[in-house]
């Protein structure tokens, strides 16, 4: 694969996370470009506002923070089809609103989850999708194709390969994105579910999130290799590197593989390089910041998604230096950004959604005991 | 040797009932998918799926590989985009390699959506023991997933159940499991005429296979019979034992069970589960809380011994429910 080549391809070639590769993103317009941009904000500052909300105890529950991790979601989002099936986990909250973003941020039609319906999960509120039945990210929808997930881990890529076999029998052509952290790989279920699809040649994208750390345990400690899209190749498909810092990076292999997918190639895994900023959730990060070396938590945050893709804007002459530095909170962690540091608009979004939270009422008790068995049967 | 040829038989066995059931399904829903290992080309480990493959194309009858996870969690994906399906497992035993995928994401997935998703997802397999199958080809495993609240669970005993209940599964729109039973599958004294057409047997209603005044038999699967032999020779003596075949565990009916308990006041709840936290052990316990004062026996349960199933006969023998062992625990209640 070339710098130049127009359209990349998915091979069987792995590409590494220094090759400089944007040329999908190369065809994006200006305004597509700086909306990237502006997503990464939008998931910055959800991620920081609920670190803030539960710090000042409005919050239950656990927050797995996706701090430093919003390209992977951002990119991976951002060119797919309103009809496209995606699988988030449990540190990939943004992307309940970032799908099908692109349709408006305020377009009720969009197949996406407005702000108000994740609010009202993370509230535990009747107007959570699923009225607050399971915690934090175990939400979903069947009508705006998003998989519903569990704790455990990988187990919803077979449910991926599930849908998208269904979709192509209906003659649909949606592919299915799921996102796992490297961690997960090694569950059975991952291998089964793949191997599934590369043999029916289903759609399917597993995007490896490789933070470097499975809650307590470096990655050195359950795998053996370095390199997860390498898990790739026992399955007969293409296993790309991206750098999951730079969102370009992130939307260029993606779409490649989407390309692939929707013309009858097959599955392809996408491993993204990036780390984790804090702990495995909230509750971990005094305990984080003592299992993780120092100089290893600020090499691993020293390449921000949001400086890195303005850094490309400005080379780019897309967006102006003083333009980039209006909102700057890259570098910074939660206690450390202010509203200031963000575009209104995205303060605003969240602040919706935080409205509607807390004036939501919770779901009836009586609740619990419904719904184990369908309604009349 | 007769030279006359005997009227051909147009009795069914069990199997056949079951895979008439698949294949009307299919017929009569475009959105059914059958998958499982070696369902396709071979038709099935014992034969039930023959057939579907070259009546509805590879695209309907998938065969899987070696991955019950797989089997299973693709079955709920397709169900998430509408379709329903039948999950074979090879034998029941292998079903604990897809038991995350049941317990967690398909038992939980209505309840998780408060509604907004059904799981029409039909898991069936031959289980069972009697027949040499040593430890992983005889479970009953059912209890386990009666722990886990979501999945109905049935057991049909007839040719005539298990088409009707197969069929009425499958339009549930519930996650069902069905522990078929492979002892029967060829069983010539239990083959039956089945009705012409379509009809289905409702899950959650047990059925009086004998009736009896002295003490009643609550049992399923293959038990039934040993059962009814069990009273046969109680009636020897005197003893009048009612059978009942629960048919269905998840639901129970409860009621037919009371109606008879209250009838007869005495109990003994037969299945091949190992004891511990087994089935029987449940339905026990529902007489304790709700019919306690019909009893005038402590009621009493034949199971397997809680131990593995051994292969060889003199050891699956020793650890399984018998005729014997039923007729001793009848005689037992009956004397209290």
């Amino acid at each position: 694969m070339t710098p130049d080549s127009g359209t990349a391809t998915v091979g069987d070639q792995k590409t590494s996370a220094s090759a400089p590769l944007l040329s999908r993103s190369e065809s994006l317009s200006a305004h597509d470009l700086l909306e990237m941009l502006r997503q990464l904000y939008l998931a910055r500052y959800f991620d920081v506002r609920l670190i803030k909300e539960k710090k000042r105890g409005r919050l239950r529950g656990t927050l797995y923070s996706s701090h430093n991790q919003e390209a992977i979601l951002v990119g991976s989002l951002f060119g797919l089809k309103p009809t496209d099936w995606i699988s988030p986990i449990h540190r990939d909250m943004p992307a309940f609103f970032l799908k099908d973003l692109r349709a408006g941020w305020d377009n009720p039609e969009r197949m996406g989850m407005s702000i108000e319906e994740v609010c009202g999960q993370i509230w535990g509120k009747a107007s959570s999708p699923g009225r607050a039945r399971d915690n934090w990210s175990h939400i979903g929808s069947r009508t705006k194709r998003i998989i519903h997930s569990t704790s455990m881990l990988a187990g919803t890529i077979p449910a991926a390969a599930g849908v998208v076999y269904a979709d192509r029998l209906d003659g649909g052509d949606a592919v299915a994105v799921t996102f796992n952290g490297e961690g997960s790989t090694a569950q059975g279920i991952f291998h089964e579910a793949i191997n599934f699809a590369a043999v029916h040649k289903l759609p399917v994208i597993t995007i490896i999130e490789n933070n470097g750390w499975a809650y307590g345990t470096p990655t050195y400690l359950g795998h053996a290799t370095p390199d997860f899209a390498d898990r790739a190749k026992g399955y007969g498909i293409p296993g790309l590197i991206a750098d999951g810092q730079n969102v370009f990076d992130v939307y260029d292999k993606v779409m490649s593989c989407v390309d692939h997918a929707r013309n009858g190639g097959g599955p392809s895994i996408i491993e993204c390089k990036t780390f984790r900023a804090y702990g495995h959730g909230d509750h971990d990060d005094d305990r984080a910041a003592k299992y993780r070396p120092q100089e290893e938590v600020e090499r691993g945050r020293s390449r921000d998604p949001i400086a890195v893709a303005k850094d490309i804007l400005v080379d780019k002459g897309i967006l102006a230096r003083s333009e980039a530095d209006r909102y700057s909170p890259e570098g910074k962690t939660a206690g450390e950004v202010t509203d200031e540091d963000f575009p209104p608009e995205v303060v605003e979004f969240m602040k919706r959604g935080i409205e509607h939270a807390l004036k939501a009422p919770m779901p009836e008790a009586e609740e619990a005991a419904m719904w184990v068995y369908r309604e009349g049967s | 040797m007769s030279s006359v040829a005997a009227p051909p038989s147009t009795k069914k066995n069990y199997l056949t009932a079951i895979k008439e059931a698949l294949d009307e399904e299919m017929s009569l829903n475009p959105d059914m998918i059958c998958q499982g290992e070696d369902i396709g080309l071979l038709g099935g480990a014992f034969g039930v799926t023959e057939g579907l493959l070259a009546k509805y194309g590879r695209e309907r009858v998938i065969d899987m590989p070696i991955s019950e996870g797989a089997i299973v969690g693709t079955a709920v994906g397709m169900a998430l985009a509408g379709k329903t399906v039948m999950a074979e497992m090879q034998f029941i035993d292998f079903i604990s390699t897809g038991f995350d995928q049941i317990v967690n994401m398909l038992a939980t997935y209505h309840y998780r959506t408060a509604g907004e998703v059904n799981m029409p997802v039909v898991i069936r397999g031959p289980a069972g023991a009697y027949g040499g199958g040593a430890l992983y080809h005889s479970q009953m495993n059912e209890a386990w997933f009666a722990n886990s609240p979501g999945l109905k669970i049935i057991c049909p005993s007839t040719p005539y159940d298990a088409k009707g209940m197969t069929k009425a599964a499958l339009r549930d729109g519930n996650p069902v499991l069905i522990y078929e039973i492979k002892e029967l599958y060829r069983k010539r004294e239990i083959e039956e005429e089945l009705p012409e057409g379509d009809y289905t047997v409702p899950l959650g209603q047990a059925a009086v296979r004998r009736e009896g005044s002295d003490l009643t038999f609550v049992s399923y699967g293959q038990n039934v019979y040993h059962c009814l032999q069990a009273a046969d020779r109680l009636a020897e003596d005197g003893v009048e034992a009612e059978v009942i075949d629960i048919r269905s565990l998840v639901p129970l009916d409860e009621e037919t069970i009371l109606r008879s308990i209250a009838k007869t006041s005495r109990v003994v709840v037969v299945n091949e589960a190992p004891m511990t936290c087994g089935f029987a052990g449940e339905i026990i316990a529902r007489i304790a809380d709700i019919g306690f004062e019909y009893l005038d026996a402590p009621p009493v349960r034949v199971t397997r011994l809680d131990t593995p199933v051994p292969w060889v006969k003199p050891l699956e023998t020793y650890v399984l429910p018998s005729v014997e062992k039923i007729v001793e625990a009848g005689q037992r209640v009956v004397r209290f």
